[in-house]
């Protein structure tokens, strides 16, 4: 499946994917209605995006007791059904990455769904932090940086 | 049916949230309403992404506080008038003005609301038409420093080649917030292993992948440009076939840059001396692909021209000039000017700016801004007594923000077109509405990339002109009918690109644009520049004939130069956030969540000095004005100490009330908006 994938070593924290996704969400532009949260550290100089991965095996679908979440089976995304959830915060507790956010005006919780399979946040990252890509595309562009920058240090021609 | 279809459709155009006008997609609903915006896949300009502001273009196209109607203003309110009248009132009185007091009496004013190229042409062309030196323009204040420094080295402004550079320079630029297509090209250069440096004394959304992130004192760039070109040049790292063979006054660069060891740019800027050799070295190593960008930040100051001059050297002294991998001095289109430069001179009338700057009239053929509000109120050189302004907001965004409200209260006839009644609007004698960049078409080119694009209108708003139809329909009230034949946006458009490679419906059939020529490097090798000697210049002949210096000499900031002990803060204003572009957006809603007003960013150290706590308003003052703004304390690596930022825009705390419309660059006439020398008071 096609997940959004975040590359901390091109993010910005430039916030443009929080403030999309809340206009998704909500129609208005507020990263706590967002549902990929954008970290700064600037004593680190890091940037964290963080957003779900919609694991294979999905600890907060397993946990949920009201039976809120499912798989959607066309874009495969971990999706949580509003109307179901009672707001137990069980799924946010079992989520090992912290990707569930809760809405306290609806008394519920909320995550990526994946905008039914053309996620905004990666369309307005100039940066190229984020992609909508498969997981083994991802790797292989790993490996290519990774032999990229081989082939720049043991070259034997380093410009062309 | 087919009407309806037509309506609803989808239709792929271009945004104009900001100037990098990405390819979008814009849908409506059932009843032809604009509803959402998408980026458009394929365009190779933005490669299928947008920013976060594109979807609020909606809220501006259908907001309800949108101006629709003309209004003329009776006594201290407004009246609703038909088109025709306005259209025609404001012509009589614009003749009879003009006949009274003599035609350059008259002015236009083109603000950057609805669009930059092709809206400021058409208004040059009026203007010109109407017999008036008078062009007056945001550009006085914003962009011409820039686009003037680069040229007197280079004869034209080349763009940054940053997907192919192996170093990467910005200095005083936030790509994430004004340029995001930029940012995808820096983030290329990374991936391919290129160093980044950043030179801004805030730490900018930008410099958080900064390899190097330099902070300078506000205003000292020049200062660390010429430590860069000493360490260039006393090293042997300079490209000497290049600067041989296709540059004037390298003797004059090398003996001036001298003075700039790493001790004395230290000294000036902040910098410390090794990082000046860090700097340079790295250069050297990634020479010629080194690809420098120097934004908005560098150019607000005293020294702005002379600044920008030693920073675009800086390409021709590691041959980077017009490289792969360092800077794109890119062809234009070659469309058809809409200036009148050459069929209505006008230089027997003298300007309201006295020519105290010619150079900015000789480049860009405007009027200074702030000399000419001068005029408006002093009536020296002399009485500047009309205005047609477009899209402008000069209230929010020039400087001196008090002074400009009494200039343009006194004109005798003030005319504002905008889509908002803004604070600038509120003081004039009609209001006209404006078209936004959805009911408009117009051509853009993508310089980097040589390619061109024509806008879509996707919908039209009766009784709302856009900006050709304005100038149409008053040009024929005016008796010179013959400079605005066409019949509409589009026949301009197709006008605009006779004679040019580009065929006008390929084009208006070309979603993805249309390269009008292949990007050739190295055409210094058998082409002259654009500059008097056809080489790059170091050193300007042009300006030694004018009276300034020779070479781009360093100016210390006034601030710095003259410090004043009760103003011991230097402030520096204008900084971008990723929803708004200048002073627009602050009105649109569904923003206001994530841009939570106007603050003045501190570091939390001068903040402890104060006892100012993260929130609490204060007094900020300089020698021209002063506010009460809300305090942002930053981490300390976000600011450096004794700096203060904030960002214009906010009529509830206008910083240009405090900036400087009195210390102008001598070359070109740009104000001190940046570097203000401030006190800061807790309010009891």
């Amino acid at each position: 499946m096609q997940i959004v994938t975040v590359n901390p070593r091109k993010c910005v924290a430039c916030r443009h994917c929080e403030s999309v996704c809340s206009f998704q969400r909500r129609g208005h532009y507020n990263h706590h209605d967002s549902a990929i949260r954008v970290n700064h550290y600037p004593e680190q100089a890091a940037c964290i995006p963080l957003t779900c991965v919609h694991c294979a095996e999905a600890w907060c679908q397993e946990v949920c007791p009201a039976a809120a979440i499912s798989r959607d089976a066309k874009t495969n995304a971990v999706l949580i059904d509003a109307t179901r959830c009672i707001g137990c915060k069980m799924c946010m507790l079992a989520c090992p990455f912290g990707a569930i956010n809760f809405d306290s005006s609806a008394q519920s919780c909320f995550k990526c769904d994946l905008c039914n399979g053309d996620p905004q946040c990666v369309k307005v990252c100039f940066p190229g932090a984020l992609n909508f890509e498969r997981e083994e595309d991802a790797a292989r562009a790993n490996r290519a940086r990774h032999d990229n920058r081989m082939a720049a240090q043991f070259g034997n021609r380093n410009h062309d | 049916m087919t009407e309806m279809l037509k309506k609803t459709a989808p239709v792929n155009t271009f945004c104009r949230m900001c100037d990098n006008h990405c390819a979008i997609t814009v849908y409506r609903d059932g009843s032809g309403r604009i509803s959402s915006i998408d980026a458009y896949p394929d365009h190779p300009w933005n490669h299928g992404r947008v920013c976060a502001k594109a979807g609020g273009a909606v809220d501006i196209v259908n907001h309800p506080d949108r101006l629709l109607r003309p209004l003329k203003r009776t006594g201290s309110s407004w009246q609703e008038i038909d088109l025709k009248q306005a259209l025609d009132e404001i012509a009589e009185r614009v003749s009879r003005l003009q006949d009274t007091f003599g035609p350059e009496s008259m002015s236009v004013w083109k603000g950057e609301a609805t669009s930059f190229n092709q809206q400021e042409d058409l208004a040059k062309r009026f203007c010109r038409a109407l017999g008036t030196p008078n062009f007056l323009s945001v550009d006085s204040l914003c962009f011409c420093t820039r686009e003037i420094g680069y040229s007197l080295v280079y004869g034209s402004w080349p763009k940054p080649d940053f997907s192919n550079a192996e170093c990467m320079i910005l200095w005083g630029a936030n790509p994430p917030a004004a340029h995001p297509p930029m940012t995808r090209t820096i983030m290329e250069g990374r991936e391919r292993g290129a160093k980044l440096i950043v030179i801004d004394p805030r730490l900018s959304t930008i410099a958080r992948q900064a390899d190097i992130h330099v902070q300078p004192k506000p205003g000292t760039d020049g200062a660390l440009a010429w430590g860069l070109a000493h360490q260039l040049i006393a090293n042997n790292w300079y490209n000497k076939d290049f600067v041989e063979n296709y540059t004037v006054g390298f003797e004059k660069v090398a003996a001036y840059a001298g003075d700039f060891t790493p001790d004395a740019v230290e000294a000036q800027t902040g910098v410390p001396a090794d990082t000046v050799r860090t700097i340079a070295a790295l250069m050297h190593k990634a020479s010629p692909r080194v690809s420098q960008y120097a934004g908005n930040g560098v150019e607000h100051y005293e020294n702005g021209v002379n600044n920008v001059r030693a920073i675009a050297s800086l390409d021709a002294i590691c041959g980077a000039f017009d490289m792969k991998g360092g800077s794109i001095n890119a062809d234009g289109l070659g469309q058809q000017s809409l200036k009148l430069y050459d069929e209505i001179p006008l230089t027997q009338l003298r300007r309201a700016d006295g020519e105290k700057f010619p150079v900015l009239h000789d480049f860009r053929q405007e009027c200074n801004t702030m000399t000419a509000l001068n005029a408006i109120l002093t009536g020296d050189p002399y009485s500047l007594r009309g205005m047609i302004m477009t899209a402008g907001n000069p209230t929010m965004t020039n400087p001196n923000s008090e002074k400009v409200k009494e200039a343009l209260s006194a004109l005798d006839l003030f005319v504002v077109r905008d889509l908002f009644m803004t604070e600038t609007a509120q003081l004039a004698d009609y209001v006209l509405p404006a078209a936004t960049f959805l009911e408009r078409t117009e051509l853009y080119t993508y310089a980097p990339i040589q390619t061109v694009s024509m806008s879509t209108r996707v919908q039209s708003i009766p009784g709302v002109q856009d900006e050709y139809q304005f100038w149409h329909d008053m040009a024929h009230r005016l008796d010179f009918g013959e400079h605005f034949p066409w019949a509409d946006e589009a026949d301009l458009n197709a006008w605009l690109l006779k004679g040019t490679d580009v065929d006008f419906h390929d084009l208006q059939n070309s979603a993805k644009g249309i390269q009008y020529k292949a990007i050739q490097r190295q055409k210094w090798r058998h082409r002259p520049l654009s500059t008097p000697s056809g080489k790059v210049e170091f050193a300007s002949a042009y300006l030694a004939g004018l009276g300034y210096d020779e070479v781009a000499r360093y100016k210390p900031p006034y601030y710095a130069s003259n410090p004043k002990p009760e103003y011991p803060f230097s402030l520096i204003t204008g900084a971008r956030n990723h929803l708004g572009y200048h002073s627009s957006y602050r009105g649109v809603k569904r923003f206001q969540p994530e841009v939570s007003g106007p603050q003045m960013e501190m570091h939390p150290d001068d903040a402890d000095g104060l006892g100012v706590v993260d929130g609490e308003t204060v007094k900020v003052s300089s020698a021209i004005g002063s506010i009460d703004i809300p305090v942002k304390i930053v981490a300390r690596q976000e600011i450096i100490r004794s700096v203060l930022q904030a960002t214009h825009g906010w009529k509830e705390a206008n910083i240009n009330k405090l900036t400087h419309d009195d210390i102008l660059d001598p070359i070109d006439g740009f104000p001190v908006q940046k570097g203000i020398a401030v006190k800061v008071e807790r309010i009891r």
